[in-house]
Formats: C-alpha cells, sequence, structure tokens
C-alpha cells in the first residue's frame, strides 16, 4: 500500500477513536442527566419551594435548605471575591518576577486542588472547635476558603491577558500605577474575571464535604447563623441514604435544583464571555 | 564601488546605466574623430556616415533617460546612488550634444569640400584633437570615478578656449585678405565654435563627475579663456597696406 | 564604557538657524540586565523638529526613546545611567516624579492601544490625571486635541462609542489625540505607522508634519523613506551606538560615514 493510502487509513482510524471516545464520556453524561431528569422531575412542584424539610414519612419541600445554600453561597462570595480578585491583581500587577509572587502562586495552586474535605476539618477545628458548635459561619467560611484560589487564579490569568501595551501606554500618559490597574487592567479584564467569579460560585455551590463538618444540617426552618443550618448537599446527603420515598424524592429533586442552577451559573459565564467577544 | 546592494537586480540596474554612458561615451569619441578625419580628408562619405549614425546617439540617450526615471521611481535611490543616477541622467544629455556637436561639423565639410581647400582648415584638427582628449579622458575618469582627473580636465578647458579665441582671429584676418575666402572661413568658423562647445560640455562632464563623487560642486568659477565675444577687428583698406606705413 | 568616540560632542552640533535644543541626551548607557544595549549615546533633540532614529533591528532605536520618557522602569533590572537635560532639568536623576516627568513627554505606540472606553474617554484620560476641569473646557480640550490629530470629522457624532470600534488608523490618530491633549512638550513616536496601511501611513506623515510647529518630535522608524520625507534631522544607529546624526538632506545625499551610507543605500540591513 502506498504512503499515501497507509496514511489515510491511519487518519480515519484515529478520526474514529476520537468520535468512540467522544462517544463514550457523553455516554455517561447523559446517563447522569437522564437518571437525575428522570428522577428529580417527579420532586419537582412549587412546594418544593414553600415548604420545610419534612418529617420523615410525609410530604415537605426544601425551603430551608434552599435559604441555608444561598445564605452561605452569598456569604463566601461576599469573603471570597475580593479577596481572591485583590490577591490575584497583586500576583499579576506587582509581583511578576519576584520570588515571592511565586512561592504565592505555588501555595495558591496547591490549595485549589486540595480536597474539599480538608478544608472542612480545618474550618472544624478552627471554627466549629473554638465556637464549641456547628454554625452557618464556619460553613460559610469553608467555602470561602474552597472559593479563593480559583478566584485568584482566574483573576490573575485573566489580568496577565491584558497586552502590556496598554499598561505602557496609561503610564506613558503620567498615571500612577494603582491608576493603571483600576483604571485600565480591570476593565480590560472585567468581563473574565467575572466569569472566573460566577464559576467559583458554582463550584461551591455543590460543595457537600466541607459543610458537614461545619455548618452540619438543620431539619427546620432556621435563619441564624450562628447554629447548624439546613444546606442542599447536606440534605441530600441524608435524605438520599434515608429508608423514606418521600425524603428519596426530595433528595433527587434537591440534586436536580443543584444541577440546574449550576448549568445557569454556567451559562450566564458563557453569555458574559460571548458578549465581550461580539464586542471586538 | 563598494559592497554590493542587498537587491542584486538593483546593481544590475545601476551597472546598465553606467554601461549605456560608456557606450555612449565611446561613441562620442569616434563621431567626434570621423569627423575630423572627414574634414581633413575631404571624405563626403564618411561625414554622410557620422550624420546618420548619431541616431544611434540619440537612442541611447532615451534609454539613459527612462532607465534613470525607472531607478528614481522604483529604488528610491539614496545618497551615492542617487548622484549616480542623477550624473548618469546629465552626463547622456551632455554626451549627445557632443555628438550633436559633432555631427554638425560633419555636415558643414560636407559642404566644405565642395569648395577648393583653403590653409587654414588646417588649424581646425589641432583642436579638435585638443577636445577628442578632453573627452577621452573625462571618460576615462567617469569610468574609474576619478574626482582628480576631472579636475584635470575641468582646468583645460581654459586652454581650448584659448585655441578657439586665436582661430577666430585667425579665420577673421584671412576674410579680411580675400572675400573668396569668407564662404569656406564662415563654415570653419561654426565648426570651430561646436569644437568649442563639445569642450564646454566635456566640462560639463568633469562637473558632474566631481558632484557624484564628493557630494559638492566644484567650488569657483569656470576658467574661461575665450574672449572672442569681446573681440573687435577693425579692417585696413588694401591701399594703406600696400603703401607699408608711409 | 566609554571606548567608542562620541561622533557629536556639544561643541560640534550642527546648528539649527533659531531652534533652541529641547532635550539634550548627554552619554546615556542602557542596561537589560547584564546586556548593554545603548552605550553612550550623546545628541541634542531640537525644539519644533522632527529628529528620526533610524538604523536595522536590534540597534537600540526604540530603547533609546522608552530612556527618554522612562517607561522602562516599569520592568526591573532595567537600568538606564547618563543624564538627558530637559530645560535645565536632568530627567534621568532619581527620585524625580516619574508619572511628572511622563506627563511632559507624550509617547505613541507601534501597535495602536485604545483604552477599553468611550472615545470621549480615551482623550479625556491624561488630561483627567492631573487637571480637573469643568466639564464644557473638558470637551473644549477633547475637541482640539482630536481636531489636531486629523481625527474629529470622524468621531465628532460617536465620542460614546468605545474607541476599540474604529479602525487601524483611527485608532493611532485616537492615540495621538490622546497624547496630545495632555499638551506635552516632547512627542516620542515610536514606528507609529508601521502597523498602518499606506493611506493611513501618510495621513500620520502629514499629521506630524502639522505638529511639529509646536512640539519637539522624536520618531522612530525602520521605513527609511519615511524617515527621509518626515524629518528634519536623523540618527542612525547601529549596535547600541550613535553612528552617525546630521540634517536629514545630509544623511540621505552625502552621509559622511560609511555604515551610514551602507545603511541607506541597501547594502547592509
Amino acid at each position: 500500500m502506498s504512503v499515501y493510502g497507509r496514511r489515510r487509513l491511519m487518519n480515519y482510524a484515529v478520526i474514529g477513536l476520537a468520535f468512540a471516545a467522544t462517544a463514550f464520556g457523553l455516554l455517561w453524561l447523559v446517563l447522569v442527566l437522564g437518571t437525575l431528569v428522570y428522577e428529580g422531575a417527579g420532586a419537582m412542584s412549587p412546594a418544593l419551594f414553600t415548604e420545610m424539610t419534612p418529617p420523615p414519612g410525609s410530604k415537605g419541600g426544601l425551603l430551608n435548605a434552599i435559604f441555608g445554600s444561598l445564605a452561605m453561597t452569598a456569604i463566601a462570595t461576599a469573603i471570597g471575591t475580593p479577596t481572591g480578585i485583590l490577591a490575584g491583581t497583586f500576583l499579576a500587577e506587582y509581583a511578576r518576577g519576584s520570588r515571592f509572587g511565586e512561592v504565592v502562586r505555588f501555595i495558591n495552586d496547591i490549595l485549589l486542588s486540595a480536597p474539599s474535605i480538608i478544608v472542612g476539618l480545618f474550618v472544624y477545628e478552627a471554627m466549629v472547635v473554638q465556637m464549641g458548635h456547628f454554625s452557618g459561619w464556619a460553613g460559610a467560611m469553608a467555602l470561602a476558603i474552597i472559593m479563593i484560589p480559583v478566584v485568584v487564579r482566574t483573576s490573575e490569568d485573566m489580568l496577565r491577558l491584558v497586552p502590556d501595551a496598554l499598561r505602557e501606554a496609561a503610564a506613558a500618559l503620567g498615571a500612577p500605577k494603582w491608576k493603571v490597574v483600576v483604571t485600565i487592567s480591570y476593565r480590560a479584564a472585567l468581563q473574565g474575571m467575572l466569569t472566573g467569579v460566577l464559576l467559583a460560585v458554582a463550584r461551591i455551590s455543590g460543595e457537600t464535604a466541607p459543610l458537614l463538618f461545619t455548618s452540619l444540617s438543620n431539619l427546620f426552618w432556621s435563619a441564624d447563623l450562628n447554629a447548624p443550618i439546613a444546606n442542599l448537599p447536606v440534605v441530600i446527603f441524608n435524605f438520599a441514604m434515608s429508608p423514606y420515598a418521600e425524603w428519596n424524592a426530595l433528595a433527587w429533586g434537591g440534586a436536580l435544583l443543584i444541577t440546574v442552577a449550576i448549568l445557569l451559573l454556567n451559562i450566564g459565564a458563557r453569555l458574559l464571555t460571548a458578549r465581550s467577544t461580539f464586542k471586538t | 564601488m563598494p559592497a554590493e546592494h542587498i537587491i542584486k537586480s538593483y546593481d544590475d540596474e545601476l551597472r546598465r546605466l553606467n554601461n549605456i554612458i560608456v557606450e555612449m561615451g565611446g561613441l562620442a569619441e569616434s563621431q567626434l574623430g570621423a569627423a575630423i578625419d572627414a574634414v581633413a580628408e575631404r571624405d563626403s562619405a564618411l561625414a554622410a556616415r557620422v550624420v546618420q549614425d548619431d541616431a544611434k546617439v540619440d537612442a541611447l540617450e532615451q534609454e539613459a533617460d527612462s532607465l534613470a526615471i525607472r531607478l528614481l521611481a522604483l529604488r528610491q535611490p539614496m545618497a551615492r546612488d542617487l548622484r549616480e543616477v542623477f550624473a548618469a541622467l546629465k552626463i547622456a544629455s551632455d554626451l549627445e550634444r557632443i555628438c550633436d556637436y559633432a555631427a554638425n561639423v560633419a555636415k558643414r565639410s560636407i559642404a566644405l569640400s565642395q569648395a577648393p581647400p583653403i590653409q587654414p582648415v588646417y588649424a581646425l584638427p589641432r583642436m579638435a584633437h585638443l577636445a577628442q582628449q578632453l573627452v577621452k579622458e573625462v571618460l576615462d575618469a567617469y569610468v574609474a570615478r576619478d574626482a582628480g582627473k576631472a579636475l584635470e580636465v575641468w582646468h583645460r578647458d581654459e586652454e581650448l578656449d584659448e585655441m578657439y579665441a586665436s582661430i577666430f582671429r585667425e579665420f577673421l584676418t584671412y576674410m579680411m585678405e580675400d572675400p573668396r575666402n569668407i564662404g569656406p572661413c564662415t563654415h570653419l568658423l561654426f565648426m570651430a565654435k561646436n569644437i568649442e562647445r563639445i569642450g564646454d560640455h566635456a566640462t560639463n562632464i568633469a562637473e558632474n563627475l566631481y558632484y557624484l563623487v564628493h557630494g559638492t560642486p566644484i567650488s569657483g568659477v569656470r576658467p574661461k579663456g575665450d574672449n572672442s565675444s569681446l573681440e573687435v577687428v577693425t579692417p585696413q583698406r588694401p591701399a594703406e597696406q600696400r603703401d607699408g606705413g608711409r | 564604557m566609554t571606548g567608542s568616540p562620541v561622533p557629536f560632542p556639544p561643541s560640534e552640533r550642527q546648528p539649527a538657524g533659531d531652534s533652541p535644543v529641547k532635550a539634550d541626551i548627554r552619554d546615556v548607557h542602557f542596561y537589560y540586565g547584564k546586556f548593554h544595549a545603548l552605550k553612550g549615546i550623546s545628541l541634542p533633540l531640537y525644539d519644533r523638529r522632527v529628529t528620526a532614529f533610524i538604523g536595522p533591528s536590534g540597534c537600540g532605536k526604540s530603547t533609546l526613546l522608552r530612556v527618554l520618557n522612562r517607561i522602562y522602569e516599569l520592568y526591573p533590572g532595567h537600568v538606564a545611567t547618563g543624564e538627558v537635560i530637559v530645560d535645565g532639568q536632568n530627567i534621568l536623576a532619581p527620585g524625580l516624579d516619574l508619572n511628572l516627568v511622563r506627563a511632559k513627554i507624550g509617547m505613541v505606540f507601534q501597535k495602536p492601544t485604545p483604552f477599553p472606553m468611550s472615545i470621549y474617554d480615551n482623550v479625556a484620560f491624561g488630561i483627567r490625571l492631573y487637571e480637573k476641569l469643568p466639564r464644557a473646557e473638558l470637551d473644549d480640550r477633547i475637541e482640539a486635541a482630536l481636531r489636531r490629530a486629523a481625527l474629529w470629522d470622524e468621531v465628532k457624532d460617536k465620542l460614546r462609542q468605545s474607541g476599540l470600534g474604529l479602525s487601524g488608523g483611527q485608532q493611532q490618530r485616537l492615540c495621538i489625540a490622546r497624547a496630545i491633549a495632555v499638551q506635552p512638550e516632547i512627542l516620542l513616536l515610536d514606528e507609529p505607522a508601521s502597523a498602518l496601511d499606506p493611506i493611513s501611513t501618510q495621513r500620520i506623515e502629514e499629521l506630524i508634519a502639522e505638529l511639529k510647529s509646536d512640539y519637539c518630535i522624536a520618531i522612530v522608524t525602520h521605513n527609511m523613506q519615511q524617515a527621509a520625507r518626515s524629518s528634519d534631522y536623523t540618527a542612525f544607529m547601529y549596535l547600541g551606538e550613535l553612528v552617525e546624526f546630521d540634517l536629514t538632506e545630509r544623511i540621505f545625499t552625502y552621509p559622511r560615514e560609511k555604515r551610514t551610507e551602507d545603511y541607506v543605500t541597501g547594502r547592509f540591513g
């Protein structure tokens, strides 16, 4: 067979393999989503959003869990976003070639891939044991600690993408460094950084392990962050493993809810980036 | 010439321009020589050939012009290259005029040879040989891009001018002696003037060559040895001449 | 390193008629870390004249420009020695407020760099840094700058639109408008037209010819014909040294140095 013929065959073979691998991956994704939708659709009803988690055996909703998750996610975002962005700014603008910057970046990368349960354990020791009880604050803190490295990473990456020429142009006009960062770098990287934040929020909204050690859960309505508070992941964890059919159904509903929320956040992030590419 | 251009075709075009000038120069020398011979030997056929060959030089000048324009437009020559092109343009024009004058001399020699030969004819070739020398030397200087040699030619034009002035006086006296000489002498006068102009153009070439090499024009006024335009000759009446001063 | 002779000691500077020296560059050396990029550069920049810097890639002409407004100090390891005297003051002296120095010396870069904001805000950026102007006056300054940059007619109806929406040539003129809006005294142009098409390039050159009457302009270009067309003085640099500095006319008809002649006639580069 000629060289060209062999190459063509090789080409087809590899294309075939690529398709097959994609199909394999997609298969599992479709199966998971399908199961989720199938099982969770049944639990979808207005009651899900209006009623509390029920005692075993009776019907109810997930309102307290939803509230708890929203509250802790919001607080974690409030803590994590400014910290992460400012740290990312430091790394990208002020610590470019320095040794210190490299060390910080390295530590950040380690934290980024740290198992979330370790973060949970840390916050358990630092806050829960000190305070003497589980609390929503501890939960929010754990989530924040997971969020920060992500935001730092994406902020730094987005800021680095801003061409130095822009900074030089601003500096050449006599702008002090902080002004260059705020008016030029931030403006240019804004969309990218927001996308990073959104993705980080999506990440923490599904974290379960840290919450097990920090906020625990609460079967009743509670808006007191100083005490254990209900949240979706832990509720799903508990309800899914229970023998009660209603609880199982609610667990599926909660899982579907989280999935949809993450989906919406991701779509939002995509829309943001799409808008920016459209503009230029 | 210093190192070659990065773009070789640029060098080729400059060389071509140089070669056209050199060819024109060769023709100028040979035309002038043939014209002088035609006068000295009263050879009308040779003279006719000289007149015909003038067209060749005109064609070469056209070629030089268009090549120079092309170089200016397409290559944007700078510094020495620019001076080369500029000098080539002017030198081509000067050489073309030299050939024109040579052809004029040849044409007049045809008319001259219809009449019986007269004595002053023999003064002309001497002047013409000097002119020929000047042309040859300035062309050699061009080929070698030798500004020193150009300067020498520039100074020797004075010699040619002085020769012309003396020929002028000689012809005038001859014409006064015998009116039958007026016809041929007038032709000879014009021919002498043409040859003097050839010398001037050779000097032009020398000036352009100097500028090419040094980037500044020759300073100083060109030495002029020709006062013939101011010459006044009062004719003496034949009776007084025979008298011998009584 | 003072081995190489300084080609133009102050006593032999070319007279510029009635034009004083705006920036006197004296024995400037520059190092990128260990690399000695500029070796003892000395030359004058005359006021209300355009000085062009030409030379092959890597000869240091852009580096020299960047020394003049100290933009190199954004990066660690870049060091400049020597003096640049502007209006009696050495702007390379330590302890000077860099931002004030840079406000007096404007720079336009090779690639157009409009800020990600409206055209109005782009031009106003520099003004707003140091001056607090009432709205009407700010409008006037911006219009004047855009007019000077030959951009006003094209953008007067879309001042609120993003600067990124303009064409390359327009963006570059916007950058020029931005630089002159702060009324600097010296303008540094680093290959301002090399990223532009021929028509835009000619517009920029015409602009330079007009701006010349009010500013001391230094332009770096690798396009010799542009240097020949636009400048009054030309400096030829090679491998970090200043080889020749003279009237542009002289450099391009009869340069003194053989290296200069070889470069401008295209015998090396």
